[in-house]
């Protein structure tokens, strides 16, 4: 035993090594693009060609961020963006809360409702988009943030839902229970005892629900054009790169990944719970 | 539950009419409460694919006026053209090329990060980081890194090889299909990584004890206890991103635009242009109509697969 022990040991050692070499490639993998669009985009234009390439400029500018928001309609995008993202999201994490809760509470529909709504999650934008599309065209909500930011409730509500379902289910109904003994209308149990002892989770839903809206690109893309475009679809002028707006690009890029990355990472503990639906607990 | 009805209702002696209104509602809570989410989801989901059902069996063209009833023509039609087909098989491809790569990029992270060391908090926050970027930005950052002149890859390559590596990423079979399938494995590794860590952790660690007691250690611990206890988190892993993955579309339209040609035609990609670009409205809703068929038969088979493994 004593003497097998040793060649083990030392297998064991070259596989830890192993172990972070892997660690190190893959972040590498990671943060090249990461790095590569942040240099860029604080690159000068005569830097681009350059062999062997800049990886740091000698001279960094500003230049294109203020192209890209100005000049590109960037900022417009932006500000698109922050409104239909922010409504949306409130609507849906407030709206899949009060379904969540009388799923929870009161097994409403059975399982074929919450599977219905759970259902839509996996439905393909591509098969509603063309239909939501001539639909807007004659209700007069093409190319409105109206328009945008109730496709977009729906299409986070399945997630919002499910998140939400999964925490009304652990939270203990004794409160609730009380309220109702001491004259509460079940709307107030619900508004005035559960809703505020959830409030943690229904931050973290709120921020997934953001970030879903805040990168979509589909509907957007479809549903918007001259007015109420977000930030992603602002991206269309930068595709082939006519006149070399590699700068532009990557500047447009940076200050849109910026608030969702920063968001996510605040989130992050809540993160398994919200890529499965709630299904799995972090 | 009616007992507490009873009891709320004592006080309520005064306003007779109000307390009628908030009693009607107090019975319906439960479905006043799902009512605006359900009528959401009906009116802008359900509702859309009525009518596109309705629209892929007329002849809906902005040019022509009255819809003419014609039948299945536009499935045919569809059913018909190479470029569905071949995108089809295009989507397939990717699909089962991106699951597997970053499945077993996901799973070699977990069990790396399901350790404790110094800086690990450090690392998982990076790990994470693309699970929050718009697809058209991680297309855009992947288009910057491979573009030929601009991008570094090609001179990079050039260095490691010793030999002049001259790679139009972006338009040369077979390497734009590689460039996509490394934009969605950079985006979509930390979903399965994130899933399996947490399948991981939860595994009790006296098992592995128990184990190395009995002498077993190593990849035989591995295929003994991590695999059965992970299997149901691996299918649930797979299940949810195979279902993200046939809808590939931001990256591609970024990228390569479809082309050169429609080589990187996916589903998604010629159901658009179909209906956007060549405004044959009727033959996208009918082509769209296919592929929702095709991704039912794919989201049954395996949610049954999930659901059955769950009741175990």
């Amino acid at each position: 035993m004593v003497l097998a022990a040793a060649p083990r040991r030392r297998r064991r050692h070259r596989l830890e090594i192993g172990r972070y070499i892997f660690l190190g490639i893959y972040l590498l993998f990671v943060l090249a693009p990461l790095y590569w669009m942040l240099i860029t985009s604080i690159k000068p234009s005569n830097d681009y060609l350059a062999v062997p390439p800049v990886w740091f400029p000698d001279k960094p500018t500003l230049v294109h961020y203020v192209v890209a928001l100005f000049s590109y309609r960037g900022l417009r995008g932006l500000i698109n963006s922050l409104i239909i993202s922010l409504a949306a999201t409130v609507l849906s994490a407030f709206i899949g809360s009060l379904m969540a809760y009388s799923l929870a509470r009161f097994n409403t529909g059975g399982k074929h409702l919450s599977f219905w709504v759970l259902s839509q999650r996996f439905l393909p934008p591509v098969a509603i988009v063309l239909p939501i599309f001539l639909i807007y065209r004659n209700a007069g909500l093409h190319d409105t943030h109206i328009g945008l930011i109730i496709a977009y409730t729906v299409f986070t509500l399945p997630v919002s839902v499910w998140m939400m379902y999964a925490y009304f289910r652990q939270l203990p109904r004794s409160m609730e229970d009380a309220a109702l003994v001491d004259g509460c209308t079940r709307w107030q149990a619900f508004w005035r005892v559960a809703m505020p002892l959830s409030a943690p989770a229904m931050v973290a839903t709120a921020v997934f629900a953001f970030i879903a809206c805040w990168t979509e690109f589909f509907f957007a893309l479809v549903l918007t054009s001259r007015d109420a475009f977000t930030l992603p679809t602002v991206f269309r002028a930068f595709i082939g790169f006519q006149g070399a707006l590699y700068g532009e690009a990557s500047a447009l890029a940076v200050v849109s990944l910026a608030p969702s990355i920063v968001l996510g990472i605040l989130v992050q503990r809540h993160l398994v719970r919200g890529l499965t639906l709630g299904a799995v607990r972090g | 539950m009616t007992e507490t009805a009873t009891i709320r209702k004592l006080p309520a002696t005064g306003a007779v009419r109000l307390s009628a209104l908030s009693d009607w509602s107090d019975r319906h809570f439960k479905w006043l409460l799902v009512a605006p989410a359900v009528i959401l989801i009906l009116a802008l989901s359900i509702y859309p694919l009525i009518f596109s059902l309705v629209v892929s069996f007329i002849n809906y063209d902005f040019q022509v006026p009255g819809h003419a009833f014609v039948g299945l023509k536009n499935f045919r039609m569809v059913l018909a053209d190479p470029v569905a087909r071949w995108s089809i098989a295009l989507t397939t491809m990717f699909a089962i090329a991106n699951v597997i790569l970053e499945f077993l990029l996901g799973l070699a992270l977990a069990l790396i990060m399901v350790k404790h060391f110094r800086g690990r908090g450090l690392i998982m926050s990076i790990l994470i980081i693309p699970l929050f970027i718009s697809p058209v930005i991680v297309g855009q950052a992947w288009a910057l890194l491979l573009q030929r002149p601009f991008g570094p890859t090609n001179y990079i390559l050039s260095q490691l090889l010793g030999t002049d590596v001259k790679i139009s990423w972006l338009t040369e079979s077979p390497w734009l299909y590689f460039a996509i399938i490394a934009a969605d494995v950079w985006q979509w590794t930390p979903f399965m990584f994130v899933i399996l860590l947490a399948g991981l952790t939860a595994i009790p660690a006296n098992l592995y004890e128990a184990a190395e007691l009995d002498g077993v250690g190593g990849w035989r611990a591995f295929w003994a206890i991590t695999v059965p206890h992970l299997a149901p988190m691996m299918l649930l892993a797979i299940t949810l991103r195979l279902l993200d993955t046939i809808k590939l579309f931001d990256t591609i339209f970024i990228m390569t635009g479809g082309g050169p040609g429609t080589k990187t035609y996916t589903a998604s990609y010629y159901l658009y242009t179909v209906g956007f670009t060549q405004f044959h409205i009727s033959q996208a809703t009918a082509g769209s109509w296919i592929f929702l068929l095709l991704t039912l038969l794919v989201v049954t088979f395996l949610v049954r697969r999930l659901l059955h493994v769950e009741e175990k």
